[in-house]
């Protein structure tokens, strides 16, 4: 199975577009004809204009830059998508199928230019649906993903038409382009080089944006008047611009996933960690075989109630099964395998113990662990997530907080198991796991350094920065040092009375400062990728004007 | 490749059809599109691609014709006619109306109006006892249907109660623009133009689909355009440079740049010396009073003949030149006013030209960056880059004709063109486009339409010679004999404003204030006020829409009976007698001619025709507007004149000619459909000289008939060589001497409180500090200037343009992406010095009152400078009334000394701003939570955000 329908064949077109910066007044008709065009309900905006400035007063300049689905050749919200609902066709175009959705946003998280909208709900513009509102509301586009489709409609009709071409025939192109009152959106296949958008990428100077992701989006924009002024390369978004949320240049947090995601990845984390070190510490001898099951369970229903905040989270509740269509590429569908190899293991072992089925628990949930980093490294519209410590982060954190877990587990057992003396292996045990806790504490402390100093170089911008900065602190004392301390406490203090209650203390920081990782980097530290515009027309006032001219240009 | 498109590509569906109609929601139009429509209901708009290879603009529509079918369907419509029944009228009554049928709200009005008929037509005080206002400068006669024919049929009717008129449109422009060029409107001649200073003028925001279309092109091919204004505009935005300047200190700008053209660069080696010589006054000799020195015998200018090295009349030079400069003694008369005359002998004469330079010598660059904020050096920088584009000598060919090609231009905005200063930056911008010939012809700047000249189908065939060898002009008479001693009407365009003429457009261009200012308290000398004993308000606010709108407000609560044309329930309908619900855009029928030149950059090689069609079900119980007009003729009496001026072309085209007879029967009442069916044989018939006589259901199917129109028409200058007729520029000596005559015969009644417009008719107009005049006005009403330190702007908006759509909410969502359509624009280092954050609730506040909105702080704006885009400041109009929107119009005074001598007040003030306290807060219904600006608009963030 691909994510591409065919591979580009002979005589297949390749539909982009092009967006002449220089043309576009910032009117908006594109933006209010697609919406005319696709029946999008209130709010959602397929094709959008964003009103920019650059510079400071005395010395501005004030840009309009149309926004959208890129309909990248190489695009990120495909392999990321569980079900199959969003596919890339031969000729390049980036396609929904509503009815295969399950709304689950990973799409528009992937999605570097905020091209993608879930509306969970039915809404009308004044309240109450208008007669023309029922005529063409799109019930299956509740609670999926949507965005611009290029008209794909126009586009297959045009093919059915002998020598109607899109990009010039009006009715074959797409409602933007065909609406737009500058001919700033040009609409057309890149693989016709006498082709409208062939021939002005051919004649002009363009970018594309966020081209440093690997995306090749399918959008260039000009930015030049051709032959009488040249562009010029835009400033540097620094951290004050990037730091103000209503600049439209700046990502917002994104809003597709929430507290209920983060659940799934603290709960599923600390549950699949939990699994995890449990395995080698029964192994050693220090969980006695009558008690694995208590930490074998805990882990599945901490899994499965985060896994159920994820369902509550999803638009389409009824489709969630879809999510396994996607194993090729999808860390979401991959994570959802392991979840499948993980409970019946689970469940399998509690009813038949042996020590095969512990080590597919454990495998299965160390493979969920990892599809867990995977799939917010894979959303490359969150700078922040896609940083490439990210995975590791998650992996370590979520072994850490299985240590933790585990040896809270112990220590449970310990206190509470009536015995006078302990047996050696499971004072060895609870040694080893503060052990481990420490050398964890430290890999993570190390991590989280790492990812903070590297954040900006990686693209993070000041706001996640921000956010993740707020947390430093806390992670440091809470998360890192104090679990450290504590952990060494117990392990040399093993056999101790108290050595118990350092353990636990530790355990305790531990996992609150992987809830505290996870919750913030899901819920706060998420924002967009935000637009660019790496090249610009050279206008403004003061040292931005165009060069002073003194012929016919 | 068909155009004739009816199709949406796979979204066909049984029954559906799409329908030609045109969209007029601003005077930049008509643009034509087409409505999909099925089973009845109309569910999507787009472009009339049939058009795309006619129309100036691509045959495209712009945002706001998308708005069209919430605009039917919006839940808030009037759903049948109503009545009052508070008889109490006030911001704070509720109106209580309560629904009647049609024929008793017909009725009721036609009594009244039997009424007003059986005790004359005007009132005791003179004034017409009926009043009735449009908005939209213009564009709602293409909605009302035959309204105008009943109109016609009454009489005596005032027209002049404003709704923004004045103070939102280019008066000043209009009037001396229809005097020197047949420009009701100014435009560039953008296909061929190749440098542009715009002062203010906000093309890509008020020229519509062909103006940015055009403009987009031009820009494509190279066209440098300098943006001069307060704030960066959408406009400005596109431009290749912006200049921020100082408010209302354009006028400095313009002239130093005049100064820098004739003195510095010395005006012998740049300018079109030869059209100065033959196609201007600048060789007028000009006498000691002022006055042209004139031959004593056939009264005509003189000029002085180089060769012959005498004064010969103009039209006596047989091709040699004139002097344009420096001092010949001569003999000759002066004409002044009231027929006062000087005999000279031989007396100093000066060219007017040496008038003009001596006028600008001490307008430098230094003097007016000191006034303006614009560096010398810019200012001397684009002198030069006009003169390098000018093309001074170069001629192209248009239709095999050779034309002067000068492709350079100057434009003006509203603020810029209306009131104080309006009259020397409309002179300075016609004056640079006069010193390098590119008045009038390819490249330069061109006039698109007359309303004040007749007739107005053509600017050419209104081009007749007067006797100093200038275009004829129809000033209101000032002279002792025909002077008009009564206001006439309540804004008394006639007697006070020489320059607004007398069309059926000079009410809406005298001072439209004045009535509702003068209602209040009216002037010493002047007829005592009296409300109209009804108004019939269509399509229009004032209660939002005009200066100091509280107030016009509280005036119109006064008016004893008012009928109101009633979409939804408004600001000023809330003091309406009777709501008439007429049908709307995608209701209703009617012809409009389309094509030539019209407005600000609808430059068409096309004429001819287009129709707006019903075409969706009702729902609501609205009428036909000619349906109307029609029951109101038949129940008042008239329907006999009423179908008479139907007949004489009230409804747009002359039913009756030499060459085709398609009249209606006067005695008959005629359906809506036959009325219009009639104006469609005749406007094809005269269209196609016979050639495709079509009626209108042909119009209903295709929507547009369409003819070549010649481009030579776009330029008027040919026409003036043909009809040895000079531009009357650079100096104005008939308004020098209307503004003497107008001067004694207010004086003779003894009118002293318009002197200081009657000092504005100078022959060259002064440069004052006109900021001054708005900064000192504060203590004319007793408060200190210091306390408003911030000048306040309002700014155009393409999507919302006439504000008519304000109540629709895809507009408002997609005009969200655009900054400032949420708040108040200001500066984002002057807010930060008065503590404002991005978003927070603002107080604005002049002498007058105050208006409050959200903070939009930008860069592209002056410090001292804050913009409020649109006039939204409802409090009735559903949905607009909860937008939380900040307005100009709520903080602008209605005053006399802020009024120019054309009547019109530059949409500006002098404001204080300040951060919101606690008890602001709480008045403000918005939700505080709303995120401002741009993010609001956010479409997938609003989405995801229940």
């Amino acid at each position: 199975m691909s994510t591409t329908d065919s591979s580009p064949a002979q005589g297949t077109p390749r539909y982009g577009m092009v967006v002449d910066l220089n043309r576009c007044v910032g009117c908006q008709t594109c933006t209010i004809a697609c919406k005319h065009h696709n029946d999008t309900p209130p709010g959602v905006q397929w094709r959008r204009v964003l009103d920019v400035e650059q510079g400071e007063y005395p010395n501005v300049e004030r840009v309009f830059l149309v926004t959208g689905c890129q309909h990248c050749a190489n695009p990120p919200c495909v392999p990321v998508c569980p079900t199959g609902a969003t596919r890339q066709r031969a000729d390049g175009l980036v396609t929904m199928d509503y009815d295969t959705c399950i709304g689950c946003g990973y799409c528009a998280v992937a999605c570097p230019y905020q091209a993608r909208t879930i509306a969970h709900e039915r809404a009308w513009y004044f309240g109450t649906p208008s007669p023309q509102e029922e005529r063409v509301f799109h019930d299956e586009r509740v609670g999926v993903a949507t965005k611009c489709t290029f008209c794909v409609d126009k586009i297959d009709e045009a093919a059915q038409t002998p020598g109607v071409v899109p990009g010039l025939d009006l009715e074959a192109t797409p409602a933007c382009a065909a609406s737009c009152i500058a001919q700033a959106l040009h609409f057309g296949d890149f693989t016709d080089p006498h082709s409208n958008v062939s021939r002005l990428a051919g004649e002009n100077a363009h970018f594309q944006m966020h081209a440093e992701l690997g995306t090749d989006p399918q959008i260039l924009y000009l930015y030049e008047v051709p032959a009488t002024t040249p562009g010029r390369d835009a400033d540097e978004v620094d951290d004050i611009r990037g730091s103000n949320p209503n600049d439209p240049l700046v990502g917002n947090r994104q809003t597709f996933w929430d507290v209920r995601a983060a659940m799934n990845f603290i709960l599923g984390g600390m549950s699949s960690g939990l699994a995890v070190a449990a395995y080698p510490v029964w192994a050693l001898g220090g969980i006695p075989d009558a008690a694995l099951p208590w930490f074998l369970a805990a882990a599945a229903l901490g899994m499965g109630v985060g896994l159920l905040f994820v369902l509550a989270e999803i638009g389409r509740k009824a489709r969630f099964l879809y999510v396994l269509r996607r194993p090729q590429s999808s860390w979401m569908t991959r994570e959802t395998y392991a979840v499948a190899v993980f409970f019946p293991a689970v469940a399998a072992n509690l009813a038949w113990p042996s020590p095969a089925l512990h080590a597919v628990v454990a495998l299965a949930a160390m493979a969920f662990l990892f599809c867990q980093g995977r799939i917010l490294h894979a959303a490359k519209g969150i700078p922040a997530w896609r940083h490439r410590l990210v995975p590791w982060m998650v992996v370590a954190s979520g072994l850490y907080e299985g240590v933790a877990l585990a040896a809270l587990g112990l220590a449970a057992l310990s206190l509470t198991g009536g015995r006078d003396s302990p047996e050696p292996s499971h004072l060895f045990a609870l040694a080893g796991l503060a052990g481990a806790g420490v050398v964890l504490a430290g890999v993570n402390a190390a991590l989280f350094r790492a990812y903070r100093l590297g954040a900006a170089k990686a693209g993070v911008g000041p706001l996640s920065r921000r956010d993740i900065d707020a947390i430093a602190g806390g992670m440091r004392w809470i998360g890192h040092l104090a679990p450290a301390a504590l952990f060494a406490l117990a392990a040399t203090g093993a056999g101790v009375a108290g050595a118990p209650l350092a353990l636990v203390a530790g355990a305790a920081c531990a996992v609150a400062g992987g809830v505290l990782w996870k919750y913030t980097l899901v819920t706060r530290a998420c924002h967009e990728q935000g637009f660019a515009l790496p090249r610009l027309p050279q206008r403004g006032s003061g040292t931005r004007a165009a060069p002073a001219r003194f012929g016919l240009g | 490749m068909s155009r004739s498109g009816t199709g949406n590509g796979a979204r066909k569906r049984a029954g559906e059809v799409w329908k030609p109609v045109y969209c007029y929601q601003c005077v930049a139009g008509p643009d034509l599109m087409k409505v999909q429509v099925e089973d009845g209901v109309a569910t999507r708009i787009r472009s009339n691609f049939d058009a795309s290879d006619d129309h100036p603009g691509g045959g495209r529509v712009c945002v706001k014709a998308y708005g069209l079918i919430q605009k039917t369907y919006n839940p808030h419509r009037v759903r049948q006619p109503m009545r009052r029944t508070n008889p109490r009228k006030g911001r704070g009554e509720d109106p209580g109306f309560v629904p009647v049928g049609w024929d008793e709200a017909l009725d009721a009005i036609a009594a009244r109006m039997l009424d007003i008929r059986s005790r004359g037509l005007v009132d005791e005080s003179g004034f017409p006892r009926l009043a009735v206002s449009f908005g939209g400068g213009g564009t709602p006669t293409q909605y009302m249907g035959t309204l105008p024919a009943f109109l016609s049929a009454w009489g005596p009717i005032d027209m002049g109660f404003g709704a923004g008129q004045g103070v939102k449109c280019y008066h000043s422009e209009h009037l001396y623009g229809e005097l020197w060029h047949r420009a009701f409107i100014v435009a560039p001649d953008t296909p061929r133009c190749r440098y542009v200073i715009s002062c203010g003028n906000n093309a890509e925001a008020s020229a519509g689909v062909a103006g940015v279309w055009r403009q987009a092109d031009a820009r494509a091919r190279g066209l440098k355009r300098v943006q001069v204004e307060p704030h960066l505009s959408v406009t400005g935005a596109v431009s290749a440079e912006w200049v921020p300047i100082r408010p209302k200190t354009d006028a400095a700008f313009l002239y130093a740049l005049l100064h820098r053209i004739v003195h510095e660069r010395g005006w012998r080696e740049v300018c079109d010396v030869a059209f100065l010589e033959d196609s201007t006054n600048a060789p007028y000799l000009v006498g000691p009073n002022g006055y042209y020195l004139r031959d004593p015998v056939s009264r005509k200018p003189l000029l002085w003949d180089v060769e012959a090295d005498r004064a010969v009349p103009f039209d006596e030079m047989d091709g040699r030149r004139p002097v344009l400069d420096g001092v010949r003694v001569a003999g000759g008369v002066e004409e002044g006013p009231d027929g006062e005359e000087w005999r000279h002998e031989a007396v100093e004469a000066r060219p007017a030209f040496q008038l003009f330079l001596d006028h600008v010598r001490e307008h430098t660059p230094e003097w007016a960056e000191a006034e303006s904020d614009v560096p010398a050096a810019t200012t001397r920088r684009i002198a030069d880059e006009y003169l390098a584009h000018a093309c001074v000598g170069e001629t192209i060919e248009i239709e095999g004709r050779e034309l002067p090609h000068r492709p350079v231009a100057v434009l003006l905005g509203k603020g810029v063109s209306n009131g104080w200063g309006g009259y020397p930056c409309c002179w300075a911008r016609t004056m640079l486009a006069v010193l390098v010939g590119a008045l009038e012809v390819p490249g330069g700047i061109l006039g698109t339409a007359v309303k004040l000249n007749r007739p107005a189908d053509s600017r050419h065939k209104s081009v007749r010679p007067m006797r100093d060898g200038f275009m004829d002009y129809p000033f209101n008479p000032t002279s002792r004999q025909e002077w008009s001693r009564h206001p006439g009407i309540r804004n008394a365009f006639r007697m006070m404003v020489p320059l607004a003429a007398n069309s059926p457009w000079s009410p809406a261009l005298g001072p439209a204030h004045l009535p509702w200012l003068f209602q209040k308290q009216a002037p010493e000398k002047w007829p005592r006020p009296t409300p109209p004993e009804m108004w019939i308000n269509y399509r229009t606010n004032p209660s939002v829409s005009s200066l100091d709108a509280r107030e016009v407000a509280e005036r119109v609560a006064e008016f004893p009976f008012i009928v109101s044309f009633a979409y939804t329930l408004d600001e000023t309908n809330w003091m309406a007698d009777y709501l008439i619900p007429d049908a709307t855009d995608l209701e209703s029928l009617q012809l409009m001619r389309i094509g030539s030149t019209k407005f600000i950059e609808q430059f068409w090689d096309r004429q001819g025709w287009a129709v707006r069609q019903p075409v969706v079900d009702p729902v609501v119980d609205a009428r036909d507007m000619t349906d109307i007009a029609t029951e109101l003729a038949r129940r008042t009496g008239l329907l006999e004149s009423y179908n008479q001026a139907i007949n004489r072309g009230a409804a747009g085209m002359r039913l009756r000619s030499d060459a085709f007879d398609y009249s209606l029967d006067d005695a008959q009442v005629h359906s809506p459909e036959a009325i219009w069916d009639a104006v469609a044989h005749a406007a094809s018939h005269d269209l196609t000289g016979g050639g495709q006589v079509v009626g209108i259901d042909w119009f209903r199917e295709h929507g547009f008939l369409l003819r070549p129109y010649s481009e030579m028409e776009w330029f008027l200058y040919p026409t003036l060589k043909e009809r040895r007729v000079r531009f009357e520029l650079p100096y104005q000596e008939r308004i020098k001497r209307h503004g003497a005559e107008l001067a004694h015969r207010l004086h003779e009644m003894g009118i002293e409180w318009w002197d200081r417009q009657l000092a504005e008719y100078e022959p060259l107009p002064s440069y004052e500090p006109f900021p001054d005049i708005w900064i000192d006005y504060a203590r004319e009403v007793g408060r200190d200037p210091d306390e408003f330190p911030f000048w306040a702007l309002t700014s155009r908006s393409m999507q919302y343009s006439w504000g008519a759509n304000v109540g629709i909410p895809l507009i408002n969502e997609v005009a969200g992406n655009v900054a400032g359509h949420r708040g108040v624009l200001m500066n984002r280092g002057a807010a930060r010095a008065l503590g404002i954050e991005d978003g927070e609730l603002v107080i604005i506040e002049s002498v007058v009152g105050e208006t409050q909105g959200r903070a939009v702080l930008r860069e592209g704006v002056r410090p001292d400078t804050v913009v409020m885009i649109g006039q939204f400041d409802h409090w009735v109009t559903p949905f607009a009334k909860d937008l939380g929107l900040a307005s100009l119009n709520s903080v602008t005074p209605m005053a006399l000394s802020l009024t120019d001598s054309t009547g019109s007040v530059a949409d500006l003030i002098r404001v204080q701003v300040r951060r919101a306290g606690a008890a602001d807060l709480r008045r403000h219904a918005v939700d505080p939570a709303a995120p401002a600006e741009i993010h609001a608009g956010d479409g997938r963030r609003a989405a995801e955000t229940p």
